[in-house]
């Protein structure tokens, strides 16, 4: 089967929630991917078959927003746009679908990202209130209405608050943290751990702050325009044990390891990446990035979604008749600390392996190979868009370091796990 | 035949389609034509109902004939054409059948007029559809009966709105205000039609049984101020203070407009038309409505400049455009762009210059959303066009780049080096340079054919001028295609040879300069002001400055300096006020105090220092300015920087808003007369003891075959 290309990719810096991204929409964050990324390329976009774009939260505002995305971005209007939703891997998802499409033969060149603007997700009104306005709406003279009022009560005030309805896993009732909790409980994975982990994440992503520019385009914020965003906001210089060992954990307030600072950050950001069949690539003579090798995606319990990864790494290694030796380098998306421990712990144990078939595809992954530019606990999860920047930070590394082969996995809220293994 | 008349199943159609043109004019001889036709109409019983229906596409009519008004020189002369064209529209608003006119594209001026006589207009969803009163903009008042006929069946306030503005209005805002009486697709038009025919005469739309005046009462409020005598009053008093305010007494026509509907309002038919027709008598014998007319000329020529001797070259598209340099030029070019569609690449050395530029690019389409030009949606979509760089990365997409870095010759040298390499083959490279030599410029690159000026004035999405400059390398496709973006951008471009300071600026410059030693000479500095914008120039040549920059404006008189001649050296207290930090707007302070309110900056008074302190003598100081300027035009012409004097107008009137009125600075040299000119020139020269105002050799040689920059 026909290789499938990656030209260039470009992203965002990522923004935590309701900061220097705050009166941008998703839509927005998107087309400024997609149109850098045309401009940087030079590509022609009538080359383009289709825009394929990952999004979590779908705005209201913006339905199907790959074609808001590819409209604002200058893709001509004949060309079609659609929008994936697998949660965390909704950015994996696109680009996907753009490998699947240029080998059955559909087209040669897509352009798919991942895009997500957390602060935007809106509060909902209550459904005591939404009842109650259609009550009023309905009633047609003024005394009806005055009526109606009588019937208001205070405790249909309070708002539904969209982000949290969207963390949480409405099968088992669990919100990630609490997923999160329970991995931590079932790995016995200490809090120190898990603080030492989201430390190495931020000392990384400081230290990787000049490499990662390669793969940022800076951003000027609408409305005011006022200064350029060229950096990713989430990394800390100055973090510490003793700072991290202060906060209090968020989701078992008594017994519970999991706090806001071995979290991921809640995240504004969005990236895209120019996807090209390999015959279509010598056609044109363009410089290529890297390749997508294989891919697998896994289900898992929903009450134990973090461990995704452990899944589909052997699942992806399995399909690309590879080992984890073979692999020289990986990122685990840092959904949370405990979760990216709890797959290394999993992968390492020869009755996982046995348990689920997977004996050859699983072992030891290297620290030293793992996440070294820092992950989501210091640079934040878009989580539209973080599959989609795994991967363009991987080829990116891989073309700094002259590597070969490189892995990208990551969990997904509702219980699966996404591995893509690229090459060079 | 330009008017035709057929009859089919006892409806009439008059048919109109002029020969040998695009569209139909609505001329003396089309008038006598209809009058023959109505009078056909008269004697046949059968017929049931009259369609007005034009044959041009996208045109109902473009309007009255102006060759025809131009050539108005008594105003009994005027008065008799308005009253001719009124008998002709009073005998089609006379007859006892229902009238139609199918509107299809622009009616305006006496096309608007026709369809009002009419007691139906039915229009289509056609984008071309525009209708209104102009005639204002071209110092006259509408004389076909608008006047009379447009405020009763739009109402007062909205029929005032349009004929003092002189702006159209497109279909759906017709309808709205009950101009048109029905909008329908443009494809089956016949069917739509033959269907608000049987609507008519069916009598179910209670809308459509009644009179044409009695269609569009408004109710509420609206009603009530419209209604009463007390509400006529206040709407009348209310606008004729805006309108007073707004043409600052240079421009009679909307006042008097006013003046004849609020007389016409209250009279019958016959007087009511009497009075439009004296009016527009009166109005269209004047210079100033002369001097419209010939302004309009020039626009329309010059919207439409062709090359000569470049026929079939076709222009290349453009779909994207690379800018260099975000400030405040390259911001508002970079706007423009976008807002025509056109995607864009914004250079500048680090992103805090390239944000400035998004800045000013933003504010613009920010404006347009409060004004109501544009919809949020628009002003979202239109910005996003724009992208900021700092390499050359996105350059090699861009048909076309326009360089606008500061204006030092050593980096728009390099930038034009680096563009040989960073841009691709095909693009054209344009400077917006406002003095230096393009062709210096052009010599840097691997393709000095591909090279040209392409001048934007300050605030680039106000000012409809660019100045397109060539050098004896460019091409002629290069100036095509340039020729082709400048129309695409709705601006008016004017072409010059490439030489220093090009026109427009070597002339406002000589004159900013003069302001300069008249305020060394005699200080004044606001009365200096008043007696420019007396004379009808937006502002005056210091307020002028300090929109610009002093810094700016000192060093473009540098390069001239440099290019052209010691004329040009800026007056010492320019460099004083430059070195005390007096720059302008853009400063706080310049010559005036930019606060909440403008005011004169007491600090300049203090540092001229000018021993020889002269008495000023406005008659003088207006003289020196405006002559100063004359003469450079000259100049200009004796080298043949430009092709001729419509060229020189066509500039300064769009490029620094020299008053249309006056109807260009050549124009008004004219009417001063060579000989005066010369003689005024000549004493200035030597009162002055200055060569600057020794009289050009063109002036000269014009004076010589009696001549006059446009006439003989």
């Amino acid at each position: 089967m026909e290789r499938i290309a990656i030209i260039d990719g470009i992203r965002t810096p990522f923004c935590r929630m309701g900061t220097d991204f705050n009166d941008l929409g998703a839509r927005e964050l998107g087309a400024i991917v997609t149109r850098e990324l045309l401009e940087r390329t030079a590509i022609d976009p009538r080359e383009i078959a289709e825009v394929i774009f990952g999004n979590v939260g779908q705005p209201a505002d913006s339905t199907n927003i790959a074609r808001v995305i590819a409209l604002m971005s200058g893709i001509p209007t004949t060309i079609p746009a659609y929008t994936v939703q697998r949660n965390c891997a909704s950015g994996i998802e696109a680009v996907i679908q753009a490998v699947m499409k240029i080998q059955v033969g559909e087209g040669n060149c897509y352009l798919a990202g991942g895009t997500e603007s957390m602060t935007s997700i809106p509060f909902y009104l209550s459904r005591s209130m939404q009842d109650f306005l259609g009550r009023l709406a309905k009633a047609k003279t003024v005394m009806a209405k005055l009526q109606m009022w009588g019937t208001f009560r205070f405790k249909y005030l309070p708002p539904q608050i969209g982000l949290q309805l969207g963390l949480t896993d409405p099968v088992c009732g669990l919100n990630m943290g609490q997923t999160a909790e329970v991995l931590a409980k079932e790995f016995g994975i200490t809090r120190e751990q898990q603080d030492a982990f989201a430390l190495a994440s931020h000392q990384k992503a400081v230290k990787a702050r000049e490499a990662l520019k390669e793969e940022i385009v800076p951003v000027i914020p609408a409305p005011k325009y006022k200064t350029a965003v060229e950096l990713d906001n989430g990394p800390r210089e100055n973090q510490t044990m003793e700072a991290l060992a202060k906060l209090k954990p968020v989701f078992d307030k008594r017994s519970g390891t999991i706090t806001a600072g071995n979290s991921s950050q809640i995240t504004d950001g969005a990236a895209a990446l120019l996807v090209m069949s390999e015959s279509r690539v010598k056609a044109l003579n363009l410089p290529v990035l890297g390749y997508v090798h294989a891919y697998a995606f896994a289900g898992v319990e929903p009450h134990r979604m973090g461990i995704g990864p452990a899944h589909a790494i052997p699942k992806v290694l399995k399909k690309a008749e590879m080992k984890l030796k073979d692999i020289q380098a990986v990122e685990i998306n840092e959904a949370f600390a405990v979760q990216v421990l709890s797959c290394l712990a999993a992968l390492e144990s020869p009755s996982f392996a046995k348990t689920f078939g997977y004996d050859g595809y699983t072992g030891t992954i290297d620290r030293s190979i793992l996440n070294v530019n820092g992950g989501a606990i210091a640079l934040g999860h878009p989580v539209g868009a973080s599959g989609t920047r795994l991967i363009l930070t991987m080829l990116k590394h891989m073309k700094r370091d002259n590597l070969n082969t490189g892995l990208i996995s990551l969990c997904v809220g509702g219980g699966q796990g996404a591995a893509v293994i690229l090459q060079r | 035949m330009s008017v035709t008349f057929r009859e089919n199943n006892n409806i009439g159609t008059i048919e109109f389609d002029q020969e040998g043109s695009k569209v139909n004019l609505l001329t003396s001889d089309v008038i006598k034509r209809l009058d023959t036709v109505l009078d056909g109409i008269k004697t046949k019983q059968n017929l049931e109902v009259i369609v007005l229906w034009s044959k041009k596409k996208d045109v109902f009519f473009a309007g009255a004939d102006i060759k025809e008004i131009e050539q108005i020189t008594e105003s009994q002369d005027g008065m008799e054409k308005a009253r001719a064209g009124q008998k002709v529209l009073n005998k089609l608003e006379d007859l006892t059948i229902p009238t139609i006119a199918v509107i299809d594209g622009v009616a305006l001026g006496g096309g608007c007029e026709l369809s009002l006589a009419c007691q139906y207009r039915l229009a289509t969803f056609n984008d071309k559809v525009r209708i209104g009163l102009p005639e204002v903009n071209l110092g006259f008042v509408p004389g076909f009966g608008g006047t009379y006929r447009l405020p009763r069946i739009v109402g007062l306030a909205e029929g005032l709105k349009m004929i003092l503005a002189g702006k159209p209005v497109d279909g759906s805002k017709a309808l709205k205000i009950g101009l048109f009486d029905r909008l329908c697709p443009q494809t089956g038009l016949e069917d739509h039609l033959k269907k608000f025919i049987s609507d008519i005469k069916s009598g179910k739309d209670k809308r459509l049984g009644k009179t044409k005046y009695a269609r569009n009462k408004k109710k509420g409020w609206a009603g009530l101020l419209e209604g009463s005598l007390t509400g006529q009053s206040f709407i009348f008093y209310q606008t004729k203070k805006n309108v007073l305010k707004a043409t600052k007494g240079f421009y009679p026509a909307p006042v008097k407009a006013v003046e004849v509907i609020e007389k016409n309002f209250f009279l019958n038919r016959v007087k009511g038309l009497e009075v439009e027709a004296r009016t527009f008598g009166e109005l269209a014998v004047t210079g100033i409505s002369k001097n419209l007319v010939a302004v309009f000329y020039l626009s329309e020529k010059y919207k439409k400049l062709k090359l000569e001797g470049a026929d079939g070259i076709e222009s290349q598209p453009v779909r994207k455009c690379a800018v260099l340099g975000a400030g405040v030029m390259g911001g508002g070019i970079a706007q423009l762009l976008a807002s025509r569609d056109i995607w864009v690449r914004l250079k500048d050395i680090n992103y805090d210059a390239v944000a400035k530029g998004f800045q000013a690019a933003n504010k613009i389409f920010k404006d347009g959303v409060k004004k109501r030009k544009l919809t949020k949606a628009q002003a979202m979509t239109q910005m996003a066009h724009i992208t900021g760089t700092l390499d050359y990365s996105g350059f090699k997409t861009a048909d076309y780049v326009i360089e606008a870095v500061v204006e030092n010759m050593d980096i728009k040298k390099k930038v034009f080096k680096d563009l040989s390499g960073a841009a691709s083959e095909h693009a054209i490279l344009a400077t917006n340079t406002s003095a230096l030599s393009v062709t210096e410029m052009a010599k840097e690159t691997s393709r000095p054919e591909k090279v040209i000026g392409f001048h934007f004035f300050n605030p680039v999405h106000r000012m409809p001028l660019v100045e397109v400059i060539t050098t004896p390398m460019t091409s002629k496709e290069t100036i095509v295609t340039t020729l082709a973006l400048v129309k695409q951008l709705g601006k008016i471009p004017i072409l010059v040879k490439d030489s220093c300071g090009f026109l427009v600026n070597r002339v406002l410059l000589g004159y900013v300069n003069e302001a300069g030693r008249i305020l060394e000479e005699c200080g004044e500095m606001e009365k200096v002001d008043r007696l420019m914008t007396d004379f009808g120039m937006p502002m005056g040549p210091f307020a002028l400055s300090d929109e610009v920059g002093l810094d700016v404006g000192i060093k473009v008189l540098h390069i001239l300096e440099k290019g052209i001649n010691e004329r040009y050296k800026p007056v010492e207290i320019f460099e004083t006020i430059f070195k005390a930090g007096y720059l302008g707007k853009k400063s706080g302070q310049g010559f005036y105090s930019h606060g909440k309110e403008r005011t004169p900056n007491p600090e300049i008074n203090r540092l001229i220092t000018g021993s020889s302190r002269r008495r000023f003598d406005p008659e003088v100081c207006r003289e020196r300015l405006l002559y100063i300027m004359i003469n450079e035009a000259a100049r200009c012409l004796e080298e043949g920087v430009i092709d001729g004097a419509d060229t020189v107008d066509t500039g300064m009137i769009f490029g620094t808003g020299f008053p249309p009125f006056r109807g260009g600075l050549l124009r008004y040299a004219d009417t001063l007369g060579i000989d005066h000119l010369v003689s005024r020139l000549e004493k200035l020269g030597v009162e002055l003891n200055a060569p600057r105002f020794q009289p050009a050799k063109y002036i000269l040689d014009l004076r010589e075959k009696r001549k006059g920059f446009f006439k003989g």
